[in-house]
């Protein structure tokens, strides 16, 4: 997995690539969290993620949590096929 | 479920308990796949059924065992196409019982991948008897 980041005034773009198992889950995780404990609202990209697991949608709950407590705003942008398909599932758990 | 007959086929591959063997084990899955010509959207999801498994076995199985060099095996067999995807593990003992996904209104993350094996697959069966080395021997199934 790699990711870029870029900033737009308050919020933090961050561009996913790859496959998020879990062993890259924690790599994502420290991307991410420490942005949203910042107190910036973050944009994920997810379109060029090629797989995603538990672990990768575990970490987007915690993101989803943590910005709720942080009263910022965390979304999933373009969200590709793959991992469409796996929150899908999610959802229904969620 | 698919109304094209598959042929019957069965493979396995053996990987060390690592959580950095959870690509080889993808691989290995579409490969198989590949040969028995399933359709993508249900080759990805059974890819996700055996990754979630295998996490597993890294995960739980392995809990207090990090740096094992242990191995665990892998086993895709097609039938009269019946689908059945095997587990080996030399592990701590695993309680079926205690195997379940969380509650539906519990939103902490984790138990998901339970659940997604659940998901997917049409029975997982925790095998009685032990076959040496093997400790747990887990069994998912779908009819295609």
């Amino acid at each position: 997995m790699s990711y870029k980041i870029e900033t737009k005034d308050n919020t933090k773009i961050v561009h996913l690539d790859g496959e998020i198992d879990m062993e890259v889950a924690d790599k994502a995780r420290q991307t991410i969290l420490p942005l949203i404990e910042a107190g910036h609202d973050v944009d994920l990209n997810l379109s060029k993620v090629t797989y995603m697991d538990s672990s990768g949608i575990s970490v987007l709950i915690e993101s989803k949590k943590l910005s709720e407590e942080k009263k910022t705003n965390f979304e999933l942008k373009n969200v590709s096929e793959p991992v469409e398909k796996v929150l899908a599932m999610a959802r229904k758990f969620l | 479920m698919s109304s094209a007959t598959l042929e019957n086929h069965s493979e396995k591959k053996a990987f060390l308990v690592k959580s950095s063997s959870l690509k080889e084990v993808r691989t290995f899955c579409r490969d198989v796949f590949e040969k028995l010509k399933i359709e993508q959207s249900l080759k990805d999801e059974l890819v996700l059924a055996i990754a979630e498994a295998a996490q597993n076995i890294v995960k739980h199985a392995y809990k207090d065992n990090q740096d094992s060099n242990d191995i665990m095996v892998v086993k895709i067999s097609c039938e009269d196409n019946k689908l059945q995807i095997a587990f080996y593990d030399m592990g701590t003992p695993v309680d079926p019982k205690k195997v379940k996904h969380r509650e539906i209104d519990n939103i902490k993350p984790g138990g998901l991948g339970t659940f997604f094996i659940q998901e997917i697959m049409d029975a997982v069966e925790f095998k009685d008897g032990k076959r040496k080395p093997w400790i747990n021997h887990l069994v998912l199934t779908k009819q295609l």
